[in-house]
C-alpha cells in the first residue's frame, strides 16, 4: 500500500507546521495585546464624545430644572420666567402623532415585503425606494410637508409636523419589521401552516409575535430619531408659546425651543436650552430604557425568538 | 347555492366526517408528478394507504420522499416553484380538486417536521392550544380537555402537567417534538404525517417516539418518512422505497425487508448505495 | 468498500465450505471402508467432531451478524440458511461416523453381498455432490432434483427391506448370515437419513435465492 511512501511524508509536514507555530509564539503574543490595545483604545475615544455630551448638558442644564420649567409656558425671557411646557406637551403630541401614523403603516409595509411579496421585481423596487428614503435630508422632508399640508391648510399646526416625522419614521421601521421577519425561522411558518391555519392569521399572531421584540426595537429607533428632529419642524409646526391648540394649529417642539434658545444672546435663554437639551435627552432615555426592560422581562419571560 | 348543491361539494365533504372511503383505503395516490420548476421530483407516483397502518416512505438522499410526503397535505404549495399533477384521494376527495381549501385539508391531515418547532413565544399549553383557538373555537373548558388529551396522547402529559405555563422551548429536545406532536394531534387530525421526525434525537427519545407512533395507530392513519431502514424495519406495516422520484416497490414491511421483488430495493436495504 | 456485514457473510461462507467438502470425504471414506473392510473409525470420528466445531462456529457467527449488522433479505435469509446447512453437514458426518460404527460391531461382513449398499451409496454421493455444487453455484432448481432422487433412494430402501425379510419364509437357511442384512439396513437407513439432509440443504438454497420456504415433504 502507500503508507511508507506517505508516513516521511506526513511527518515531514507535522514538523514544519509544529515549527512554525513555535517559532511565530512570541511575535504572535505581542501582535495580539497590540491589537487588543488598539480595539480598547478605539472604544474609548468613540466614547469620549457621548460622554463629554451627557456631562455638558448635566452640568449646565440642571440647573434649570425645576417644576414650574417643566409645566409652565415661557414668561419674559429676560428675567428667566418660565419653562418649556408647551414644548414638552408638543414634542409628546407630535411624536406620538406622528408614531400613530408611521408605526402601523411601517409594520404592515415591513409585513407585506417580508411574508408576501417575496423576491418579486415589484418588492425589490419597493425595498430600493424605502433604502433611498432613509436618506433624504430631513428639511427636504419638511419642505414638502411645508407645501402640502402647511400651505393647502392655511396655517402651521401640527398635523403637518406629524406626518413629516412619520414619513422619516416609516422607512426605519419597515426596514426593521422586515430584516426580524426575515430572521424568524421558518419552520415556525410551517408548523403554524400545518396546523390549518390561515395564512393572515399565521402571519399575525405567530410569525409577527415571534418577532416582537425586534419590531419594538425598531420602534424605539425610528421614535427617538423623530424625537429630536429639528429641519422637519421648523417648516411645518412653526413652535409657538401656546400649549396644545388644535390639530390644524401650530404647536412647540423641544429640539425647536432649544434651537431657537440658543440663538438668543440671553443668559436665561442659553440655560433654558441647556435645561431643555437634559429634558430631551432624559425623554428619549427613559423611552429607550423603559421598552427594553418592557422588551427584557418578555423574553424572560417567553423566549421570543429575536433577541436584539 | 342550494344547501343540496353545497352538500355535494367537495368543501362540504371535506369539512365533514363522515365520507366513504375510496375502495376501504385512506389515502390513494394516483398519476402523482410533481416540479420545482422544470426539474422533475415525482415521477408518476400510485400507492395506497390503508386506514390504521403507519407507512414507512424510504429511499437515498433527493429520491423524493420528503416531496411525496409534503405533497400529501397540500405543504409543497409552500415552495413559490412547486407544481403538481395527479390526484391524492383523502377518503373519497381528491385533494388537488379545482374548489377544495388546502386550509382545510390540512386540519384533517397533521404534520410533524424533522427538527422540532414549538411555538417560541407561547408556553407548552399554548403551544398545544395554538392551532385550536387560531381556528376559532373560544370554549375554554373544551380547550382545555383537548390539551389534557393531545398531551396524554403525545405521552408528554405526566412530565409537564404540573409545568403547562412554562415555555414550550425550556423541554428538551425529545419533549419538544411530542409537543410537536401533541400540537398535531390536537387538531384531531385522521392522518398524521411525519416527516423524518427523530433524526434530530437521541435514541432513547427516538425510541419513546417510535413507541408513540404505534399508540397512535390504533386511533389515526400515519405516514413516515424516514432515512433509517431499521426505523422503518421496526415501526411500519407497509413501506415504500422510492428512488430519483420514482416508487420502486411497495408493500408489506415484512415483505420488503426480507424478501423483496426488486433488485434496486435490495441493494438499497442491503445498504450497497444509498 | 466492502460492507463490514460482508467479511462476516464471506467468512460463514467459507466454513460452510470446508463442512462441505470435510463431510463429503467423511461419507466417501466411510462408504470405502465398507467396501473394502478397512479400519477407519478413529479418523472418521476425529471429523465428526470437527464438523461439530464448525456447526458451533456458524451458529455463534450468525448470531453475531444478526446482532451487530441487522442484516436483511438475501443476507439474513443466507445467514439463517447457514445455521441449517451446517447442520446438515454436521449429520453427514455423524451418519459417516455411524455406518462406520456399524462395521466394527459387525466385524467381518467380507462374505455380504453389498450390492444394494454401493448402489445407494453411488446415488447418496452423488447427492451430496449436488447439494454441495447447488450451494455453490446458487442454482435453485436443484432441490426439485435432489427430492426425485430421494425417491429413488427410499425405494431402495424398502426394496431392500423387503428382500431382508423374505429369507425367513423361505425354506433356504443355510448361508443365511444375519449380520449381512443387519449391517447393510442399518448403513442403507444412515445412507437414507443423508439423502434427507441433501434436499434440505437443496430447500435452503431455494429459498436464499427466492425466498420462498419449500414445504417439507
Amino acid at each position: 500500500m502507500n503508507n511508507t511512501e506517505n508516513s516521511p511524508h506526513n511527518v515531514d509536514h507535522r514538523k514544519v507546521i509544529h515549527e512554525a507555530i513555535v517559532r511565530k509564539n512570541y511575535k504572535r503574543k505581542i501582535v495580539n495585546r497590540v491589537f487588543t490595545g488598539a480595539t480598547i483604545a478605539c472604544v474609548m475615544i468613540a466614547m469620549i464624545p457621548l460622554g463629554s455630551i451627557l456631562f455638558e448638558v448635566v452640568k449646565n442644564g440642571i440647573s434649570a430644572i425645576s417644576i414650574e420649567f417643566l409645566t409652565q409656558p415661557q414668561g419674559s425671557i429676560i428675567r428667566g420666567d418660565g419653562g418649556v411646557g408647551p414644548a414638552i406637551q408638543g414634542t409628546l403630541l407630535t411624536v406620538g402623532y406622528a408614531s400613530l401614523i408611521g408605526v402601523p403603516i411601517g409594520i404592515l409595509a415591513g409585513v407585506y415585503l417580508s411574508e408576501y411579496a417575496g423576491n418579486s421585481k415589484f418588492a425589490y423596487t419597493v425595498r430600493f425606494f424605502n433604502n433611498v428614503m432613509t436618506g433624504i435630508p430631513s428639511i427636504v422632508i419638511g419642505i414638502v410637508g411645508y407645501i402640502v399640508l402647511v400651505i393647502t391648510i392655511g396655517s402651521f399646526n401640527i398635523t403637518a409636523g406629524a406626518v413629516a416625522l412619520s414619513i422619516i419614521m416609516i422607512p426605519i421601521v419597515v426596514a426593521v419589521t422586515e430584516e426580524t421577519l426575515k430572521l424568524v425561522p421558518n419552520s415556525i411558518r410551517e408548523a403554524a401552516h400545518s396546523l390549518g391555519i390561515p395564512k393572515w392569521k399565521v402571519t399575525l399572531f405567530i410569525t409577527l409575535r415571534s418577532a416582537k421584540n425586534g419590531v419594538l426595537t425598531g420602534i424605539v429607533l425610528a421614535v427617538s430619531r423623530v424625537a429630536g428632529e429639528t429641519a422637519p419642524l421648523i417648516m411645518t409646526i412653526l413652535g409657538t408659546s401656546l400649549f396644545f391648540q388644535g390639530f390644524l394649529s401650530p404647536v412647540d417642539a423641544l429640539p425647536l425651543r432649544i434651537w431657537r434658545f440658543a440663538s438668543q444672546p440671553y443668559e436665561h435663554a442659553h440655560s433654558f436650552g441647556w435645561g431643555a437639551a437634559l429634558v430631551l435627552i432624559i425623554m428619549v432615555l427613559s423611552l429607550s430604557i423603559l421598552l427594553r426592560f418592557l422588551v427584557l422581562e418578555k423574553s424572560f419571560k417567553s423566549g421570543s425568538l429575536v433577541k436584539m | 347555492m342550494s344547501s343540496e348543491e353545497y352538500a355535494n361539494t367537495n368543501s362540504y365533504k371535506l369539512s365533514s366526517l363522515a365520507v366513504t372511503k375510496r375502495h376501504g383505503y385512506k389515502v390513494s395516490v394516483r398519476n402523482l408528478n410533481s416540479w420545482f420548476g422544470s426539474k422533475q421530483a415525482l415521477k408518476d407516483i400510485n400507492f395506497d394507504v390503508k386506514e390504521n397502518t403507519v407507512t414507512a416512505l424510504i429511499g437515498p438522499s433527493g429520491c423524493g420522499k420528503t416531496t411525496l410526503i409534503r405533497c400529501l397535505n397540500r405543504m409543497n404549495e409552500m415552495t413559490s416553484s412547486a407544481t403538481v399533477k395527479g390526484s391524492v384521494y383523502l377518503d373519497d376527495i381528491d385533494i388537488y380538486a379545482n374548489n377544495v381549501d388546502p386550509v382545510i385539508i390540512k386540519r384533517r391531515m397533521g404534520m410533524v417536521f424533522q427538527k422540532p418547532n414549538p411555538f417560541p413565544t407561547m408556553s407548552i399549553y399554548d403551544n398545544v392550544a395554538a392551532g385550536l383557538k387560531l381556528n376559532g373555537i373560544r370554549d375554554k373548558a373544551l380547550i382545555r380537555e383537548i390539551v389534557e388529551e393531545s398531551l396524554k396522547g403525545a405521552v408528554l402529559w405526566d412530565e409537564v402537567k404540573d409545568e403547562l405555563g412554562k415555555p414550550g422551548l425550556s423541554l428538551s429536545g425529545g419533549q419538544q417534538q411530542r409537543l410537536c406532536i401533541a400540537r398535531a394531534l390536537a387538531m384531531q387530525p385522521e392522518v398524521l404525517l411525519m416527516d423524518e421526525p427523530t433524526s434530530a434525537l437521541d435514541p432513547i427519545a427516538s425510541a419513546k417516539i417510535e413507541e408513540l407512533m404505534n399508540e397512535l395507530r390504533k386511533e389515526l392513519t400515519v405516514i413516515i418518512v424516514t432515512h433509517n431502514m431499521q426505523q422503518a424495519a421496526r415501526v411500519s406495516n407497509h413501506t415504500a422505497f422510492m428512488y430519483l422520484g420514482e416508487l420502486v416497490e411497495y408493500g408489506p414491511t415484512k415483505q420488503i425487508f426480507e424478501n423483496p421483488q426488486k433488485e434496486l430495493t435490495e441493494r438499497y436495504i442491503s445498504g450497497k448505495f444509498g | 468498500m466492502t460492507r463490514l456485514l460482508d467479511l462476516g457473510i464471506d467468512r460463514i461462507r467459507n466454513i460452510i465450505m470446508d463442512m462441505a467438502k470435510l463431510s463429503e470425504k467423511s461419507v466417501t471414506t466411510a462408504i470405502e471402508s465398507y467396501e473394502k473392510g478397512a479400519s477407519t473409525k478413529k479418523v472418521i470420528f476425529e471429523w465428526s467432531e470437527q464438523l461439530r466445531v464448525l456447526q458451533d462456529e456458524v451458529g455463534d457467527l450468525a448470531i453475531e451478524l444478526i446482532a451487530r449488522y441487522q442484516p436483511v433479505a438475501t443476507d439474513l435469509r443466507f445467514i439463517r440458511s447457514c445455521m441449517e446447512i451446517a447442520y446438515g453437514f454436521s449429520r453427514f458426518g455423524r451418519y459417516a461416523y455411524d455406518i462406520v460404527d456399524v462395521l466394527e460391531t459387525m466385524g467381518s461382513i467380507a462374505n455380504c453381498d453389498k450390492s444394494a449398499v454401493l448402489e445407494m451409496s453411488c446415488t447418496v454421493r452423488e447427492m451430496i455432490r449436488i447439494s454441495v455444487q447447488a450451494l455453490q453455484s446458487k442454482d435453485k432448481n436443484a432441490a426439485e432434483k435432489l427430492y426425485q432422487m430421494d425417491d429413488t433412494v427410499d425405494a431402495l430402501y424398502r426394496k431392500y427391506l423387503r428382500e431382508a425379510i423374505t429369507p425367513y419364509e423361505k425354506a433356504d437357511k443355510g448361508s443365511f448370515d444375519p449380520r449381512c442384512y443387519i449391517s447393510a439396513l442399518l448403513i442403507l437407513r444412515y445412507l437414507e437419513r443423508i439423502s434427507d439432509h441433501a434436499c434440505y440443504i437443496g430447500d435452503s438454497v431455494h429459498y436464499i435465492i427466492t425466498g420462498m420456504s419449500s414445504p417439507r415433504r
